[in-house]
């Protein structure tokens, strides 16, 4: 267009050349802009499992005694052994090995207090267990109180001024030469799987908010998987297209949309409220979260359906289908893996979900694991909710454990839809 | 029309299998079938030409009760088959269309076992008494699409792993599984290269034998090839329908002689 003499393109001309610099320039902007966008978006993800992981370690060990009790026969009786005196027992046992301790109540319960405050209960469910103990003594493995966790954990500087300390100097000289007889032992943290809530940390563990929270996704997929597929069938495949359809589909965006804790509202005006169902149960946690995944699911489906080719349709009604079917013979097998991968990320949404928990009232302390989804639980978001708010020293390395476990739970929930993903894909 | 009359006198054929009256078919506001009036005679070969977009297509899909699924197509006038509206409210098309089987312009078997793509029409339909009769049912199909041979060892294989004329066939196989007495094809070489092409035509020859045949193509040579009856379609209008040869070598009306000679397209 520059050559007056021809009506030829000039490929060679300086302002294409310039064009065509600025087109390469704009090119590099981009992708490095799209790098820098992935980096930023990386970095936040290793703070934040970073952190995560750099405060919560500590919780997954836990310090305890391995200290020889004696049963004495004067204070358990074989008739109840429940009934015996066991914080005597351990006083007992704490003061055979602190012999130069003086023998008065302030300073015997200074030296007692190593011991957690559940060791009295360990030690009572061994005896009742085995009553032939009585009499005995055996070597047994107690938790320790949360400040000696935490000084054995390093997490208490004996150096700072002593006003300014959890222990004071004789507790931690206590704890050393508890320390230097070998009885200190930091074994795995099972009981943070394997325990229900408590007061103290050195006793708290999740099982009441793992299996809380497993019913409530119970009752919630039962629910939101089977309406929510017979819903998108229904629309997608049998409904007539018209307002009222139409209507219903927008609807159903904007359910979804709606913040989580405009459901907890309802259902605790609705499902407690009108219907008078308890408080704090999964069953009613179950009912709110399914109220949540519901659109998410029919959105998935009916995406689902829709991508199923219309060749697979056409097939199956040439050959004398009926739409029923066409629907469930064909279309439905097809659309299941898109199906499974949304109910799949439904249901880790609503895993992860607080706000709707909190109004019903599943952030009660409850120090027992629920057996039915119609005992009061914890789930596992409020139960790091619980923790979150917890003034001990223990629970802050318990929160940063329990949203790792968490995050496993909700990691392992994506890696099955990705799997079913693979595993069922079809090509055409 | 006169044509169709005379084209009738002149071909010794049998008796008329399919017969429309006044065919209407709308989507929406657009009029996509005026007015066609057409017999098309059993155990023939009759294939539908004309430019893209003329309704060749629509009009097939009136046949088997297509249409119905496509909510704004409304379908006006009277297809007979043997003598039977099928538009009568006592039909019902599901059954129909086991009796009228359709062959798609893209190979499109289920993403299933072969045997399971054959055996599929006939067990819906309870055409079989037992593992052994269908067994027989999925062997005469696959026999009478001239796929047997290539397949018998390997029936639990997935129909969507054979070659594109192979699916194709397969498809043919699963229509007449149904022991159809129309079947239906739709551009059904238009996918395929010219050996599976050759393939299809032949067995297409074979198929007429037993049933009327209805094929569309854009191919004119295909047309000409295998069809005894053409019909050509322009804008919504069958045209001119007559004897084969008789299209090809002296039609009547200037429109065809246009679409035939390639000035229009």
């Amino acid at each position: 267009m520059t050559d007056a003499t021809t009506d030829k393109f000039d490929w060679a001309a300086p302002a294409f050349q310039a064009g065509l610099r600025k087109r390469k320039r704009n090119e590099l902007w981009l992708k490095g802009l799209g790098l820098g966008a992935i980096s930023i978006a990386f970095a936040m993800l290793f703070l934040l499992v970073g952190s995560l992981i750099s405060t919560g370690y500590h919780a997954f060990t836990q310090t305890h005694l391995r200290i020889a009790v004696e049963f004495d026969p004067d204070l358990v009786s074989a008739d109840a052994p429940e009934r015996g005196d066991f914080r005597k027992i351990l006083t007992n046992t704490m003061q055979a090995n602190f012999p130069d301790v003086a023998d008065d109540r302030v300073a015997l319960r200074r030296l007692t207090s190593v011991l957690s405050n559940g060791a009295q209960f360990t030690i009572r469910d061994m005896v009742v267990a085995n009553p032939e103990l009585i009499g005995q003594t055996v070597k047994v493995n107690v938790p320790v109180s949360d400040p000696y966790d935490q000084l054995n954990k390093g997490l208490i500087d004996p150096e700072t001024d002593e006003a300014n300390r959890r222990l004071k100097d004789d507790e931690i000289a206590n704890f050393l030469q508890l320390k230097e007889a070998g009885y200190v032992t930091k074994p795995l943290n099972w009981a943070l799987l394997t325990s229900a809530d408590s007061r103290f940390p050195e006793l708290a563990g999740l099982k009441g908010a793992i299996i809380g929270s497993a019913y409530a996704l119970l009752v919630c997929f039962l629910l939101s998987f089977p309406v929510g597929i017979g819903a998108a069938i229904y629309l997608e495949e049998f409904a007539p297209k018209n307002r009222v359809s139409d209507l219903i589909e927008i609807n159903i965006n904007n359910l979804a949309a709606v913040p989580s804790v405009v459901f907890g509202l309802l259902s605790l005006a609705v499902f407690i409220g009108w219907f008078g169902m308890p408080r704090s149960v999964p069953f009613v946690g179950g009912l709110t979260l399914a109220l949540m995944t519901l659109p998410t699911i029919i959105i998935a489906t009916r995406a689902a359906l829709k991508a199923v080719p219309p060749s697979i349709r056409e097939a199956a009604l040439g050959v004398g289908a009926s739409k029923q079917q066409v629907v469930f013979g064909h279309v439905l097998p097809l659309a299941m893996p898109g199906i499974l991968t949304g109910t799949i990320i439904g249901l880790a949404q609503a895993l992860g979900e607080t706000a709707p928990l909190l109004l019903i009232g599943m952030n009660a302390f409850i120090t027992s694991a629920p057996s039915t989804p119609f005992d009061s639980s914890t789930a596992l978001p409020t139960q790091i909710f619980i923790w979150a708010d917890s003034p001990e020293r223990g629970f802050v390395s318990r929160t940063s454990a329990a949203i790792l476990v968490l995050l496993t739970f909700l990691i392992a929930m994506n890696a099955i839809a990705i799997y079913l993903r693979h595993k069922f894909e079809r090509k055409w | 029309m006169y044509d169709l009359k005379k084209s009738e006198l002149d071909v010794d054929q049998a008796k008329t299998k399919i017969s429309a009256r006044n065919v209407q078919v709308f989507y929406g506001d657009t009029h996509a079938i005026k007015d066609v009036n057409v017999e098309i005679a059993d155990k023939t070969v009759t294939s539908f030409i004309g430019p893209s977009g003329c309704g060749k297509s629509t009009f097939l899909r009136c046949i088997n009760r297509m249409n119905d699924t496509i909510d704004i197509c409304r379908v006006e006038g009277e297809i007979k088959i043997d003598g039977q509206d099928i538009y009568a409210p006592s039909v019902d098309p599901v059954q129909l269309r086991a009796r009228v089987g359709m062959v798609f312009q893209k190979p499109n078997p289920f993403p299933k076992s072969i045997y399971d793509n054959v055996a599929y029409g006939p067990k819906i339909h309870g055409m079989a008494r037992g593992k052994a009769d269908l067994d027989q049912i999925v062997e005469a199909s696959l026999r009478g699409a001239g796929l047997w041979e290539e397949v018998k060892d390997r029936l639990d294989t997935p129909g969507t792993g054979l070659s594109g004329g192979q699916q194709q066939r397969l498809c043919i196989a699963r229509a007449v599984a149904t022991q159809p007495e129309v079947l239906l094809m739709d551009e059904p070489c238009s996918a395929l290269d010219p050996i599976a092409t050759a393939l299809i035509e032949d067995l297409i020859d074979n198929l007429k034998q037993q049933f009327s045949v209805v094929i569309v193509t854009h191919s004119m040579q295909q047309a000409a090839r295998i069809s005894q009856k053409t019909a050509f379609f322009h804008l919504g209008n069958l045209v001119e329908y007559g004897d084969t040869n008789v299209i090809f070598t002296n039609p009547k009306d200037e429109r065809t002689e246009n679409y035939i000679t390639g000035r229009t397209g």
